[in-house]
């Protein structure tokens, strides 16, 4: 037994292929995104070596870039937050039902398997000035705001816009993983404490969420990666549009490297990206000490 | 005593009941706002445009089966639509065997680092894949593959890798060690018992990576938009991208497109919706 299962060859049959296409696909594109975003890189001319410049350019006379970064930061915030809040909720109310949990466990996530670009451009057509939802408050002789075009404001509207949007369509994903560490509790702690007199909602406070806090973690750095590389709502939305003022760090990247072709520069936003991922990962694993309790 | 209890005991049944309705008022709330807007589409899906501007919330008078014909046939949905189905059906068969085998190596094998190992392919959950959008594009023309279905599946795979190993991981750490050791004694070598054994015995683990990566493989917007230039090898997301260009005028079109767009996710997933919790303790919880 012991040394079948230690055998070098089968470690490396198992692990080899995984292991090629991990460093192949991921890990060295990484390395040459560095490489390049270190070059003045566009489509048709040969890359030339240019130092620091693209980044230097990035963060001192790109105004959009810093208008991306700012919507990025507020759109990671704010679904970091309101996620939590709601899927604690739709997680805390579900376990706690004995009927049709199923199906509304079901219903609630059923938008995040749907296309993202699909409910995009539902939402944009929905949203539009004098159609959809408008034309429903107009029966209310209320005048509806310019959902996706309003540009005014440090926070535009559309950006509150997307990200509610991206609530709607996210949260499902949230509750599944509170709902997955929620089942994993023993029954017998809850029944311990209803024996004790607790209410349910002490029961939740005091045993529920302490249980759940390693899932808090891997919960909310999912959350901040994809909202750090959030693109096909806005994308299909607004396309970063009225005038770059829904720009986040995605849609400008793509931008810049697909539509004008700046190797060179995209790649110097998508090291500045990559750097994000890595550094909130860290600061939410950080924050969120997990303890190891005996479930 | 006894009686102090039985009394508590109905005084919070009472309690319960009123909070049931109020959870359940709330819960049917809820299930309106996730699910109005998608009958919305397949009813607007049904109209003429004209009929969509003037009365957007009504039934269809006459039912228009002709935006169906006309979004599969001028818009090119049933080339996109196989071509989906190629790439996310060899994502997903390229991910679960490369992912579960990779995962039983760490889970069971015994070599010094599986830990580390471990660390190194979590990793991959933090790269968004946008970072690589550029260097993959130069690597992909540079190999000769930008273009293909194939410069899709590789990275679309690549990317559905760490899920699949933190999830399977779980499982197969899960699985308990008389069973190997029974097989050991049996004769059984090391790749029968993954293949007969191990897998078998995660299902549950499998439905729910499997879900995952098909769901957002066929999904992808980004990748699939830049690395694929000619028509006749468009997956359908970004087959709809191009309703709103030149069919500007014709919504209802575009609404029967994502019709049939979504309609392949929402018949995978009605088929395995079920497990994904009870796959997320196993796997994601306990492992």
């Amino acid at each position: 037994m012991h040394k079948m299962f230690s055998d070098k060859r089968a470690v490396i049959a198992f692990l080899l292929p995984a292991l090629i296409l991990f460093t192949v696909v991921l890990f060295s594109p990484i390395c040459y995104s560095i490489y390049i975003s270190l070059c003045d890189w566009k489509a048709l001319k040969p890359p030339t070596f240019v130092g620091l410049k693209n980044y230097i350019k990035l963060f001192t006379r790109d105004e959009i870039f810093g208008i991306a970064v700012k919507n990025t930061l507020f759109f990671m915030v704010f679904s970091v937050v309101s996620q939590l809040v709601v899927g604690l909720l739709y997680a805390g109310l579900l376990t706690n039902i004995k009927h049709g949990r199923n199906f509304f466990k079901n219903v609630i996530y059923l938008p995040c398997v749907l296309s993202s670009a699909a409910l995009g451009l539902m939402f944009c057509f929905l949203l539009k000035p004098t159609l959809g939802i408008n034309q429903l408050l107009a029966l209310l002789g209320i005048e509806g705001p310019m959902w996706l075009t309003e540009y005014t404001g440090f926070i535009p509207l559309p950006m509150w816009v997307i990200a509610f949007v991206a609530l709607w369509q996210y949260v499902g994903q949230n509750m599944m993983l509170y709902m997955a560490q929620i089942m994993g509790i023993s029954k017998s702690l809850y029944e311990a404490s209803y024996v004790d007199g607790a209410t349910k909602v002490q029961s939740f406070t005091h045993i529920t969420m302490p249980l759940i806090k390693p899932m808090l973690a891997t919960a909310m750095s999912l959350n901040c990666i994809g909202s750090l590389k959030f693109f096909d709502l806005v994308y299909n939305m607004t396309q970063g549009g009225p005038n770059h003022v829904t720009e986040n760090i995605a849609t400008w990247l793509y931008y810049k490297g697909m539509g004008l072709f700046q190797y060179g520069y995209a790649s110097a936003i998508s090291v500045v990206l990559l750097v994000l991922c890595m550094l909130t990962t860290l600061l939410v694993n950080k924050v969120i000490r997990v303890e190891n309790y005996e479930m | 005593m006894q009686l102090d209890l039985t009394s508590k005991a109905q005084l919070g049944k009472k309690k319960i009941s009123i909070s049931k309705i109020l959870i359940y008022t709330f819960l049917i709330f809820v299930t309106v706002i996730y699910i109005a807007p998608l009958l919305w589409i397949v009813m607007v899906s049904f109209k003429t445009n004209k009929e969509l501007f003037t009365n957007p919330f009504g039934f269809p008078e006459v039912i228009q089966t002709e935006n169906y014909v006309y979004s599969w046939v001028n818009g090119r949905l049933g080339i996109s639509l196989i071509n989906s189905t190629i790439v996310s059906v060899s994502t997903l068969v390229i991910s679960m065997l490369v992912g579960s085998m990779a995962a039983f190596a760490i889970a069971r094998l015994r070599f010094k680092i599986n830990n580390q190992v471990l660390t190194y392919f979590l990793i991959g959950m933090m790269v968004p894949a946008h970072c690589l959008l550029i260097p993959m594009f130069i690597m992909l023309a540079k190999v000769n593959l930008a273009n293909t279905l194939i410069g899709l599946i590789i990275p679309y795979a690549t990317f559905a890798l760490p899920l699949t190993i933190y999830i399977m991981t779980g499982f197969f750490r899960g699985i308990p060690n008389e069973l190997f050791e029974a097989a050991c004694i049996d004769g059984c070598s090391i790749g029968r018992i993954f293949s007969q054994i191990a897998l078998p015995m995660s299902r549950t683990g499998l439905f729910v990576t499997g879900l995952m990566s098909f769901v957002s493989t066929w999904n992808e917007l980004l990748l699939a938009m830049c690395f694929i230039s000619s028509p006749e090898k468009k997956t359908l997301p970004v087959a709809l991208t191009y309703f709103v260009g030149p069919y500007e005028t014709n919504y209802v079109k575009m609404f029967s497109a994502i019709v049939i767009a979504v309609l392949p996710t929402i018949i995978v997933y009605s088929m395995f919706s079920n497990q994904i919790v009870e796959g997320l303790t196993q796997g994601a919880v306990k492992g």
